[in-house]
């Protein structure tokens, strides 16, 4: 018997747990598998397209009083953002940035993408400082698929950034085939390989004068701050990280430092557990069921908290005849009316698609309500995507939206 | 098209690509031969038909450890299409001899356990002839192998004196080959905690679970196995007695694997699979229901503990931090190592014995650093690769619960 069970080993759940394990609780995070936080950037969007993220959250929540934002309140989000940190610093692994001023990193594109809070690896990528008209080089391996040095300087340059693009060669190795960015990354954690990189590094510096280098995010995966700290040594010039798609290194290391708090503060994490069915008393959940080899496993707690994402991250499903559902508890959804209105008719369409804001409406305290506004389990706390009425990606609050109902739910 | 074959052709197509199972993957993570699970499992299964030519040899190097399940975020069963994936290479192209032998570990340790065990025990200790058989065979010569006992269990537990006052309820024990012929003190530590707790425990006539023959792809001769498993365990879990086991991969077989990857659903081989427990997934359930006893002696220790690859595919969490927990004093250090690499069998091969340390290396790094002498770990296999690795003690979690009932074994 535990005191929580919370569904899900995203962000918001693992804010969750570690809030309530913190408390003393006995808690336990029950995962289908790894998830969002593997393919995210590893970085903390609070809100884009603004300048001021608090400015902009503190408008959005008038304007939305439902907005998961709205529910969490900013003490929420500040103190939720403050614990990340805190479990970073502590392992080694800082995020930079501020509430009041958006970063904006370079991406795999060499797009701008604005974030309030990244890891120190990634800082010194901010667009703000490579204006300032000093030469950056992006830099890669051919190895390494869907990152083109060229492609993402030729797009920086557009945005008036000079910058330039190289291919490095692989330093010698033993691996022959595929390199996936976590394969690179455990190949950076080996003096030699880094050695090498660093020396080819030091030569186009040397060569162009360059006052920073972008590589893709692949530097390190326990280590990355002292992976980068040696090469900014050896190459004489600042080094940051630009995510890479899925699977994202940076992704990986911000679950790796929440779980390793969560199991320091005495919780337990059980992945391949994919909660299919609920049991209740009145409004009580008393019990859910995972999958499980030949029966399913019974769980029990006291309080729970559901954090399975939305239509990304798989708490909610479509069914072939176009009902959606969730996932785990099978809790009412708020959903647009009928498979006709998921989609808006253009695909760019400036309000995103309303099919990406199905989720679970929740009372000021997030629990879990009906259609008609009736609470469906008084112990029961929905945190993240698995929320109604907003669309993560497209507002740029993913992570930002996790951690502050996260760690809501993790405080009250 | 039965369960698992739906399951997993539809499975190609939950399949997002974001190789998450590859970037957990041991195997892949030590060694180029293996490309990935990704790779090996829902993208090369759509050039596997079943009248043409398999095309691509590398799944061979699949561990079976299941990370990839596990971590997946759409739930492929990609280590269900590895092993079909393998058993079509062994039914096209045959099976070598080495894999054979090793995967008939009934077999093997009937031959190797009795009076003559010291024989054998010394034989197999012995360079030259570990080298001979690594060049015969194909076993590697620094592959840990299991000392035979001098007896076996059941032999021990047909001679005891059975423990009878009154009726008691029931319990099926399946002991698996390890037990039987080479620690048959895990299984008396299991019978003495089961009789402790007030059950008569029932040893049914039984044969390997045909694990090793599933995971070195002979499908046919695995059938027959657990075929003669489930009429002998049959009428026990019809009227309702539970079956337990201390070997973890014996009962995830008997739960799952065999079921699934044969494609046996009927009535009998369902209602033996749902009988089946882990013994700590028993003990567990006992407790949840106030039926364990916790009259426990303190035991001030600090042990590492390596929940074994084919325990987490039970997918029931861990059971034995749960039971082990309930000892004052004991506080147990769960590894988070993925997997020790031996995977039954695999490590013992010439061609993977490489990657089979490499792959347990973290997990030997951690029982070091623990500097502790013992450590322990619900599967045989996996105690024995960690001891052999790192010279430190195992043993099965039922011989600390037995210690901490004051039970003598």
């Amino acid at each position: 018997m535990y005191d929580t069970i919370v569904i899900g080993a995203g962000l918001s759940g693992m804010l969750a747990a570690i809030g309530r394990a913190e408390r003393g609780e006995k808690v336990l995070v029950l995962a289908k598998g790894h998830g969002a936080t593997h393919w995210s950037t590893g970085c903390i969007d609070l809100l884009a397209d603004v300048d001021d993220p608090l400015a902009g959250i503190a408008q959005l929540a008038i304007q939305h009083p439902h907005h998961p934002y709205a529910l969490a309140g900013p003490a929420m989000i500040e103190q939720g953002i403050a614990r990340v940190r805190a479990i970073g610093e502590a392992a080694g692994y800082p995020f930079a940035g501020s509430f009041n001023r958006n970063l904006l990193l370079p991406t795999a594109l060499g797009a701008l993408r604005p974030t309030a809070f990244a890891p120190a690896t990634m800082i010194a990528g901010d667009a703000r400082q490579l204006r300032d008209g000093r030469p950056t080089l992006i830099a890669g391996f051919a190895e390494l698929r869907d990152f083109f040095p060229p492609l993402i300087a030729a797009n920086l340059r557009a945005q008036g950034i000079a910058a330039e693009a190289a291919q490095l060669t692989l330093p010698p190795t033993q691996r022959q085939h595929d390199f996936s960015p976590v394969t690179l990354a455990r190949l950076c954690e080996q003096p030699a390989f880094r050695a090498n990189l660093g020396e080819q590094l030091a030569a186009y510096v040397r060569k162009g004068g360059y006052a920073r280098i972008g590589l893709p995010a692949i530097l390190g995966l326990k280590h990355a701050t002292e992976v980068v700290r040696d090469l900014q040594n050896r190459a004489g010039a600042l080094i940051f990280e630009i995510p890479t798609l899925p699977v994202s290194v940076a992704g990986m290391r911000l679950y790796q430092i929440l779980e390793d708090e969560l199991l320091r503060l005495g919780g337990r994490i059980q992945l391949g557990g994919f909660v299919q069915r609920a049991e209740r008393i009145s409004d009580t959940l008393v019990a859910v069921f995972s999958e499980a080899a030949a029966r399913e496993q019974r769980h029990t707690a006291r309080r729970w908290v559901l954090a399975t994402g939305g239509i990304l991250g798989g708490g909610v499903r479509a069914t072939p005849d176009g009902h959606l559902h969730e996932t785990a508890l099978d809790l009412p959804l708020q959903t647009p009316d009928g498979r006709a209105g998921w989609f808006a008719p253009r695909f760019l369409n400036a309000h995103g698609h309303p099919v990406f804001q199905t989720g679970v409406r929740v009372d000021q305290r997030l629990r879990p309500l009906d259609a008609a506004g009736q609470l469906v389990y008084e112990n029961v706390q929905i945190v993240g995507g698995a929320l109604a009425g907003y669309d993560p990606i497209r507002e740029g609050n993913l992570e930002g939206a996790a951690i502050a109902t996260g760690w809501a739910a993790g405080q009250a | 098209m039965d369960h698992i074959e739906l399951s997993l052709t539809q499975s190609l197509d939950h399949c997002i690509k974001c190789n998450i199972c590859t970037s957990a993957c041991p195997v892949a993570a030590v060694t180029d031969v293996f490309p990935g699970p990704k790779y090996v499992g829902p993208q090369a299964q759509r050039f596997r038909h079943a009248a043409q030519p398999v095309p691509d040899a590398s799944v061979d190097y699949c561990s079976g450890c299941r990370v990839c399940n596990q971590v997946c975020p759409t739930g492929v069963r990609i280590a269900e299409l590895n092993a079909r994936a393998r058993a079509q290479i062994v039914a096209e192209r045959g099976m070598p001899l080495r894999n054979r032998i090793i995967a008939r570990s009934g077999l093997v340790g009937r031959l190797s356990s009795g009076p003559h065990a010291p024989l054998v025990n010394f034989t197999l200790n012995f360079a030259p002839a570990r080298w001979i058989i690594e060049r015969v065979m194909g076993i590697h010569r620094h592959a840990p192998l299991p000392k035979a006992s001098t007896y076996t269990f059941r032999r021990w537990f047909k001679r005891r004196k059975p423990a009878t006052n009154g009726r008691r309820p029931q319990v099926v024990y399946f002991h698996g080959c390890s037990t039987n012929y080479y620690e048959p003190h895990v299984g008396k530590a299991a019978i003495a905690v089961l009789e402790h707790l007030g059950f008569e425990v029932i040893v049914p006539p039984q044969r390997c679970c045909g694990l090793p023959l599933l995971s070195n792809g002979d499908f046919p001769a695995a059938q027959s196995h657990h075929e003669y498993n489930v009429a002998q365990l049959l009428p026990y879990a019809r009227a309702g007695i539970p079956i337990v086991g201390t070997s973890t991969s014996c009962t995830l077989t008997l739960k799952e694997e065999a079921p699934e990857l044969l494609g046996l659903h009927g009535d009998d081989i369902r209602a033996v699979a749902a009988g089946t427990y882990d013994i700590f997934e028993f003990l567990r359930d006992l407790h949840q229901q106030g039926r364990l006893r916790t009259d426990f002696r303190p035991i001030e220790r600090e042990l590492p503990y390596h929940p074994p690859c084919q325990l987490r595919a039970h997918r029931i969490g861990r059971p034995v931090l749960d039971v082990l927990g309930l000892i004052p004093g004991l506080r147990l250090r769960e590894s988070r190592a993925e997997c020790c690499g031996i995977a039954g069998t695999y490590g013992l091969k010439r061609e993977k014995y490489q990657i089979a340390m490499d792959v347990g290396k973290p997990l030997f790094d951690f029982v070091r650093a623990s500097g502790q002498d013992l450590a322990l770990c619900d599967s045989e296999t996996c105690r024995w690769q960690i001891s052999g690795a790192t010279g430190v003690a195992t043993r099965h979690p039922i011989e600390i619960l037995a210690e901490a009932y004051g039970l003598s074994v």
